[in-house]
C-alpha cells in the first residue's frame, strides 16, 4: 500500500509510492552526461584564463599575485549570464494588477578550484578553503541594504541545470525581496514554535536519532538525513546539530567537519547509484537589518534552524510537480538511507 | 534589463529575461522515439491494460478494439482506491495510507497522433470523458481533490509514448492548490472581486498576450509565466468547478486547448509539456473567489537549484514574445 506522508515543516504531502518501488540500485546515474568541452573550448574557470571572465569580485591568493592574474586558490568572479545585477537602483511600480521590479541583486561565482577539477575530485582542505570563501562573500552582501536575502546553491549535470563544463563552482544570488519558497519554510517554522516553543528542525534531528531509521551519517556537528518526506529518491538533508538559524555565522573551526560530511556522503550515494546529476541548496535565514522595528520578526533565531537540501535528480516528473506541489516518489526514505548509510567508501 | 514579475495570486516572483531573449528554434527539444510495438494504448492490446473503467464504443465488445477514447486503472498505480482511510501521526511527521483513485485516459486509438493533432470533435470527447469521469469520482467521500492533468514526452514524466492524460483523486488538497486557493480568497476578501476574473479582463485590455479569444473561454501567455511558453486557458465566464462545466462550453473549451497545443506543437517542434487542470477542492460549494483554468507548460528549459531553493522562477522568454511567435503558426479549424 503507498503511504502519504507529510513534511511537518511546510506541510507538502508525498506519496511515497511502493507500487513502482525499485531498489536502491535501480537507479540509473547514466543521467550524467561525459564534458563535453568543444573544440578549441577553453574552460573559463581555470587559472590562465582569467580573461575570459568578468574582472573578479574577490580571490584568495597566495603570496602576492595580481588581480585577475594567475596565483589564486578560490576566485569569486559575477556571473557571465547575470539574472540579477548590483548596478541598478531598485525601482518598484505597478502595472495594472500586477506588479513589477528591475532585476536589482548580485549573482556571484565562487570558483572553488584553479585547476580544472570536478567537485568529487577536490581534496578536503580545498573545499574548506571554498567554504570559507563563500562565508566571507555572505558577510560582504549583508552589508548592501537592497539584498534581503542569499540563495547559496551548486547544479550539477545537465538533468540539474548544470552548465557542460565541470570545474567546481558554487552560486551565490542576492535577492531584493524574500523568496516564497523560504518563506513558507520560515512561516511553518514559526508556527510549531508558537505552539510548541521548541525549533522543529531540533525535535526532528532528535526523533530521527531515535528512530534510526532515516539518519545516513552522524557526527559530533552534523547529521545527514533522508528526510521523512522525501520528495526524490536519495534527497538528503544535512544539519547542524547545534541549533542555529543563520549558515553564514558558523563556526569557523567546525568548517572542516561540514565538509567531512558532504563529501562522505556524496561518496557514499555515487558508491550505491554511480554519479548522479543533483541540486544543492543552503536554507538559511534572511539577512535581519530591522531589529527592534516594527514586524521585526523575534523568534527567528531560535525557529529557524539551517540546513542544506541535496536533491538528486533521478526520476522525470518535475512538470507535473511543478504546477501541483504532488510529489511522488518511488523510493521509500528508509530504503535509501539503508543503501547508503551501508555503502563501504575508502577513506 | 531583466525584470522581476509578481503573480497576484501566489505571490511568486519571476525573473523574466529580456537581455537575451531565446529564439523558438533556440531551444533543446527532446525528439520522441515513436514505436506502437506491445504499446498496450493500442487497439488489439487491450488486454495488456487492467479491465478498462469506461470505453467509448459504436460497436465491439468491452476490453475489445474499437473504441475511440478509453479509461483503464494505472497498472503502477501511485494510490489504491480499496480501503478506508487511515491518518496517524509519528512524533512531528504526519502520514496516511495511499487511497485514492490513479486512472489513464487514452485520449485516441492513434498512437501516432497527440491532442494537437486531434480533430475538434476527438478533442470533444476527451474533455467529455474528464468531465465524467470527474463526476463519478467526486461522489466518494474519501476524495478531497481531483487532479486532471497530461504528461507528453519522456521528459515531461510520461513513461508510455502513446498520448494519455491521467486523472488522480486525492484524500488531500496538494499544496500549491491549496496555496492558489489562498491567494485567491486573499484577493476577494480585499476586493471582492475573483483575481481570475480580474486577470482575463487585464489580459484583454492589454491584449499583447492573447492567444486565442473565443466566446466562452480565453488562452493566453500569462504576465507572470514561469516557464517560457506558458500557456493558461480559462472560462470567461466565473467558475470555480471544472466538473460544472455547462454542456455548451465544452467545445469552446476543446478549440481553445487543442489550438493552444497545435501552435506550441507548430512553433516548438513538438515539444514535451504537461498540462495540469485547476479546479477547486471536492465540497466545495461554488466558489466566488476561485475561478478553474488550465495551465499548459512546455518543458524546455530544465528546472534548477536556484529554483527549488527559491521558488523563484527564470523565464527565458518575456510571455509577450511568446504570444506574438504562437500567433505566427496558423492552426486549422477542422
Amino acid at each position: 500500500m503507498p503511504e502519504l506522508r507529510r513534511d511537518p515543516i511546510i506541510g507538502r504531502w508525498v506519496i511515497i509510492a511502493t507500487e513502482r518501488a525499485k531498489r536502491p540500485d535501480q537507479f540509473s546515474s547514466s543521467l550524467v552526461e561525459k564534458e563535453e568541452l568543444g573544440p578549441g573550448e577553453k574552460c573559463p574557470f581555470c587559472e590562465g584564463n582569467e580573461n575570459m571572465t568578468p574582472p573578479e569580485i574577490y580571490a584568495l591568493r597566495k603570496g602576492h599575485s595580481l588581480p585577475n592574474t594567475p596565483g589564486w586558490e578560490i576566485r569569486v568572479i559575477p556571473s557571465i549570464s547575470p539574472l540579477l545585477q548590483v548596478e541598478a537602483n531598485i525601482d518598484r511600480h505597478g502595472h495594472g494588477m500586477y506588479d513589477i521590479m528591475n532585476a536589482r541583486g548580485a549573482h556571484e561565482i565562487v570558483v572553488e578550484s584553479p585547476a580544472h577539477l570536478s567537485e568529487g575530485q577536490l581534496p578536503k582542505e580545498q573545499l574548506v578553503k571554498g567554504v570559507n570563501v563563500i562565508l566571507d562573500r555572505i558577510l560582504d552582501l549583508e552589508k548592501d541594504p537592497a539584498i534581503k536575502y542569499v540563495l547559496v546553491f551548486k547544479n550539477y549535470g545537465k538533468a540539474a541545470g548544470g552548465g557542460h563544463i565541470r570545474h567546481s563552482r558554487t552560486q551565490i544570488i542576492g535577492t531584493p525581496v524574500n523568496l516564497k519558497r523560504v518563506k513558507e519554510e520560515l512561516v511553518g517554522a514559526k508556527m510549531y514554535y508558537d505552539y510548541k516553543d521548541r525549533c522543529i528542525f531540533c525535535d526532528m534531528m532528535k526523533q530521527e536519532v531515535k528512530a534510526a531509521k532515516r539518519v545516513i551519517i552522524d557526527t559530533e556537528k552534523f547529521i545527514a538525513i533522508s528526510p521523512f518526506a522525501s520528495r526524490f529518491p536519495f534527497e538528503t538533508w544535512i544539519l547542524p546539530k547545534v541549533h542555529s538559524c543563520d549558515f553564514y555565522k558558523m563556526d569557523r573551526n567546525d568548517v572542516g567537519d561540514f565538509v567531512d560530511i558532504i563529501k562522505i556522503l556524496f561518496a557514499k550515494i555515487t558508491k550505491v547509484i554511480g554519479p548522479f546529476p543533483f541540486n544543492f541548496v543552503l536554507h538559511t535565514a534572511p539577512f535581519r537589518r530591522d531589529v527592534g522595528k516594527r514586524g521585526h520578526w523575534e523568534t527567528i533565531e531560535k525557529d529557524y534552524h539551517w540546513h542544506i537540501e541535496i536533491l538528486p535528480i533521478l526520476t522525470r516528473v518535475a512538470g507535473f510537480e511543478w504546477g501541483s506541489g504532488f510529489y511522488i516518489n518511488p523510493l521509500p526514505p528508509e530504503e535509501a538511507c539503508k543503501s547508503v548509510r551501508e555503502a563501504e567508501i575508502s577513506s | 534589463m531583466n525584470e522581476l514579475r509578481r503573480d497576484p495570486i501566489t505571490g511568486r516572483w519571476t525573473i523574466v529575461f529580456f537581455d537575451k531573449v531565446i529564439p523558438p528554434s533556440g531551444f533543446a527539444v527532446e525528439q520522441h522515439a515513436k514505436n506502437k510495438d506491445n504499446c498496450p494504448f493500442c487497439w488489439g492490446n487491450e488486454a495488456m491494460t487492467p479491465p478498462e473503467i469506461v470505453a467509448h464504443r459504436k460497436f465491439g465488445h468491452e476490453n475489445g478494439p474499437n473504441w475511440s477514447v478509453r479509461v483503464v486503472p494505472n497498472k503502477f498505480p501511485a494510490l489504491r482506491v480499496e480501503g478506508e482511510l487511515n491518518k496517524e501521526g509519528i512524533g512531528v511527521f504526519d502520514m496516511m495510507n495511499g487511497v485514492g483513485a490513479h486512472e489513464v485516459i487514452v485520449d485516441s486509438p492513434d498512437h501516432f497522433k497527440d491532442m494537437a493533432d486531434l480533430s475538434l470533435a476527438e478533442t470533444e470527447e476527451v474533455i467529455w470523458t474528464y468531465l465524467a469521469r470527474s463526476t463519478d469520482l467526486k461522489r466518494d467521500k474519501r476524495f478531497k481533490y481531483i487532479l486532471i492533468f497530461k504528461n507528453y514526452g519522456r521528459s515531461a514524466g510520461a513513461s508510455l509514448e502513446h498520448p494519455h492524460s491521467q486523472l488522480i483523486a486525492l484524500p488531500i488538497v496538494p499544496k500549491r492548490v491549496q496555496e492558489e486557493i489562498d491567494g485567491a480568497a486573499k484577493y476577494y476578501d480585499y476586493k471582492e472581486r475573483c483575481v481570475f476574473c480580474d486577470i482575463i479582463r487585464e489580459e484583454l485590455t492589454d491584449k499583447d498576450r492573447i492567444i486565442y479569444n473565443g466566446d466562452k473561454f480565453v488562452a493566453f501567455c500569462p504576465y507572470v509565466s514561469r516557464f517560457a511558453y506558458e500557456v493558461w486557458i480559462l472560462p470567461k465566464k466565473h467558475m470555480s468547478d471544472f466538473a460544472g462545466m455547462e454542456r455548451d462550453c465544452v467545445s469552446c473549451f476543446a478549440k481553445a486547448l487543442r489550438n493552444s497545443l497545435a501552435m506550441i506543437k507548430g512553433l516548438l517542434n513538438d515539444p514535451s509539456y504537461n498540462f495540469i487542470i485547476h479546479t477547486s477542492p471536492i465540497n466545495g460549494h461554488d466558489r466566488a473567489d476561485y475561478h478553474w483554468h488550465v495551465e499548459i507548460m512546455p518543458k524546455l528549459s530544465k528546472v534548477a537549484g536556484f529554483e527549488w531553493g527559491s521558488g523563484f522562477y527564470i523565464n527565458p522568454v518575456p510571455p509577450e514574445i511568446a504570444a506574438k511567435n504562437l500567433l505566427s503558426i496558423n492552426v486549422e479549424d477542422k
